[in-house]
């Protein structure tokens, strides 16, 4: 008997109608999450992952904003759900936290108060007082000190890293079963954000829940994942388990990023060249106008889909299928497997 | 420190501003020539009498002749103990002159508080929820209408529709009418209906814009994805902090209604209210009157600050009252 993913993702797109023209932010993605397991979502700025996981519960504005594809929780389609039903599965089994916690709690509202809401939502029977009790549960939970004196404080008084651990309180209200966590420690020094990522480890053994994490950090990525989804301009590039993705990176896109990691051959320079246009995207490889592995091939028809490099690791380059040669990219595999797995250690 | 010594502080502030504001107003009252002075000197010159000697009476008479020092003092005590003096053209003295136009000038004036200050936010957040839809022009060209048009011309022309065509109000203000009476509601709705036009277009906007931002703002997106209704987000997350810079504009408006928007609304519509005594006055050269009206208006203005202040550090949690 096969088991049901958690979190089925099918075709995802999502567009944005602007005034230049119809902004495609991502463009036909597909992934799963298993229950338990910690997927990461990889990329650059601007390469739509940030909208990828909002698109899940339908947290993008509409309009401008438009998806399209199936998004199934436990087998049920989210994108045929009425609006009460969409508010149930927000924040009661998805539960987000986001990437900057300096805005993401109301500055007029105590935490508590914020806190109760969030309880209050998804049952409506608990009382006032109850709903505060497991706030101070909660808040002790996620580690900060004297939660019962602190409930009553504006988010002002709280720290970067603690408004982000109060964040991650709400967001446990409801015992979830998937957290969408969008770059949850970009915003926080990286002392404060090994905390985080340790909290959020336990709390994931604690609660079992899946953990979709969007970040550009391939840091972070290492020390957390299972598995990798590497985005580039709406698409999907390379995908695999963490440790395909180190030890064989395989879509130069992947290779460049890993490339681009403290001590790495890019770490001054990066990746030259920019994202394409999302309103007017180029023909072919959506990186082939950045690659330097790049053939005419490249940059005709639409972007290549993915080929495997062994079992489920899947690239989507032209080099990956049948008739092409990938050691001109990854080079003889002992050296492909040296330069990775030193690119992470240092980091 | 809590709320009451800021609060404490705040009132103390005030007083000080007042007590400045008027001693400059006495400064200047006693460096310009005083009119009843000059009258007698005119008008004892025109009798063959000594203009020296009647100027010296006069200035006798009015207590002109006292040391600065011991006139300031006597005028800033009277103004404080509320003795503002006496009106010559309507013979009674200036205070009771001041309740008697106010008396009236608050029958349309709470009214009119309460409903901009609660439909302007309403309108202008319904507005920004439906930004850049026909709903949301249909609102703003509503609100641009009343603002653009003044509010005496608006005013005399829907008199002449309900008063004098369809004859469903009365076209002069009729004071024997009880304040809580439905002939005062009949005849007092166009008056507020003209003021409440006149002054959502620039709350609402405020409100609009305001909203505008906050709806696109983090913390709106944890409330939707903590599952919190559409309703409950624009009513708590998005309306609270929109009320913040709001409450200046609405305290502004009041203050410019009491000073220039009613007098010509009371003007058109005959309304015997503070700003048709301030307009009578100034025809009439009734120098007391008009000072007490200006000192009321001074009051009102330093009130309305310190009410905004103090609203302010309700709204905002992250105004802080003790460090200032």
């Amino acid at each position: 008997m096969t088991t049901e993913p958690l979190l089925s993702v099918e075709n995802l797109h999502t567009t944005f109608t602007t005034d230049a023209g119809t902004l495609t932010a991502v463009d036909g993605i597909s992934f799963e999450i298993e229950e338990g397991e910690t997927m990461c979502l990889v990329g650059e700025s601007g390469s739509g992952k940030t909208v990828a996981s909002e698109s899940i519960t339908r947290l993008v504005q509409s309009p401008p904003g438009e998806v399209q594809g199936t998004v199934e929780f436990r087998g049920r389609d989210i994108g045929e759900m009425d609006d009460t039903e969409l508010r149930e599965i927000r924040g009661g089994d998805v539960a987000h936290i986001f990437q900057n916690p300096q805005d993401a709690l109301n500055h007029c509202y105590t935490v508590g108060w914020q806190i109760v809401e969030a309880v209050q939502s998804h049952e409506p029977n608990t009382g006032r007082e109850a709903a505060r009790e497991r706030a101070v549960e909660l808040l002790t939970e996620v580690g900060i000190a004297n939660a019962a004196a602190r409930l009553d404080d504006y988010p002002h008084e709280f720290s970067g890293g603690q408004k982000q651990r109060v964040m991650i309180a709400m967001a446990l209200v409801t015992n979830p079963e998937l957290l969408i966590a969008d770059e949850p420690t970009t915003a926080l020094d990286v002392t404060v954000q090994a905390q985080i990522l340790k909290l959020l480890d336990r709390l994931q053994d604690e609660y079992g829940m899946g953990i979709l994490f969007v970040t550009h950090d391939l840091g972070v990525v290492a020390q957390i994942a299972d598995s990798v989804v590497v985005m580039y301009a709406g698409k999907v590039m390379e995908r695999g388990s963490v440790l395909d993705i180190f030890e064989q990176p395989s879509h130069p896109y992947t290779r460049a990023l890993i490339e681009c990691l403290p001590g790495g051959e890019r770490s001054i320079d990066g990746i030259p060249g920019t994202l394409p246009d999302p309103v007017d995207p180029p023909e072919g490889c959506r990186f082939a106008p950045r690659c330097e592995h790049a053939v005419p091939e490249c940059r005709t028809d639409d972007h290549p889909e993915e080929s495997p490099v062994s079992g489920d690791h899947l690239a989507a380059c032209i080099y990956y299928k049948p008739g092409y040669d990938a050691t001109v990219i990854h080079g003889p595999e002992t050296d492909a497997q040296a330069n990775a797995t030193g690119g992470v250690t240092n980091d | 420190m809590g709320l009451e010594w800021y609060i404490a502080r705040r009132v103390a502030w005030a007083f000080v501003v007042t007590f400045i504001i008027i001693s400059v107003t006495w400064g200047l009252l006693a460096a310009s020539p005083n009119p009843q002075v000059s009258n007698a000197v005119r008008s004892a010159a025109m009798n063959g009498d000594d203009p020296a000697e009647a100027r010296e009476i006069q200035k006798k008479r009015l207590g002109l002749d006292e040391p600065l020092t011991k006139r300031y003092v006597d005028y800033m005590v009277s103004v404080y103990t509320l003795n503002w003096g006496w009106s010559q053209t309507r013979s009674q003295p200036v205070t009771e002159a001041v309740m008697n136009g106010l008396y009236y000038t608050v029958q349309y004036s709470i009214p009119w508080t309460i409903l901009v200050i609660l439909i302007s936010p309403l309108i202008g957040i319904y507005s920004a929820a439906n930004q850049y839809s026909w709903k949301d022009h249909a609102a703003t060209g509503f609100a641009f209408f009343g603002y653009a048009i003044p509010n005496f011309f608006f005013g005399i022309i829907l008199l002449l529709i309900f008063g004098l065509q369809l004859g469903w109000i009365p076209i002069t203000y009729n004071t024997d009418v009880g304040v809580f009476s439905l002939a005062n509601a009949r005849q007092l709705a166009i008056p507020i209906f003209v003021l409440v036009t006149g002054s959502i277009g620039g709350t609402m906007r405020v409100a609009r814009n305001e909203s505008a931002e906050f709806i696109n703002a983090d913390f709106v997106k944890t409330a939707l994805a903590k599952g919190v209704s559409p309703f409950r987000i624009y009513a708590r997350h998005i309306m609270r902090p929109t009320m913040v810079p709001l409450s200046t504009t609405v305290v502004g408006q009041l203050l410019a209604l009491f000073t220039g928007a009613s007098l010509l609304v009371e003007v058109v519509f005959s309304i015997p209210g503070l700003g048709r005594l301030l307009f009578r006055s100034i025809l009439a050269q009734d120098t007391s009157i008009v000072l007490g009206t200006s000192l009321f208006f001074v009051f009102i203005a330093t009130i309305g600050n310190l009410i905004q202040d103090l609203v302010y550090t309700v709204l905002d949690p992250r105004i802080s009252f003790s460090d200032r």
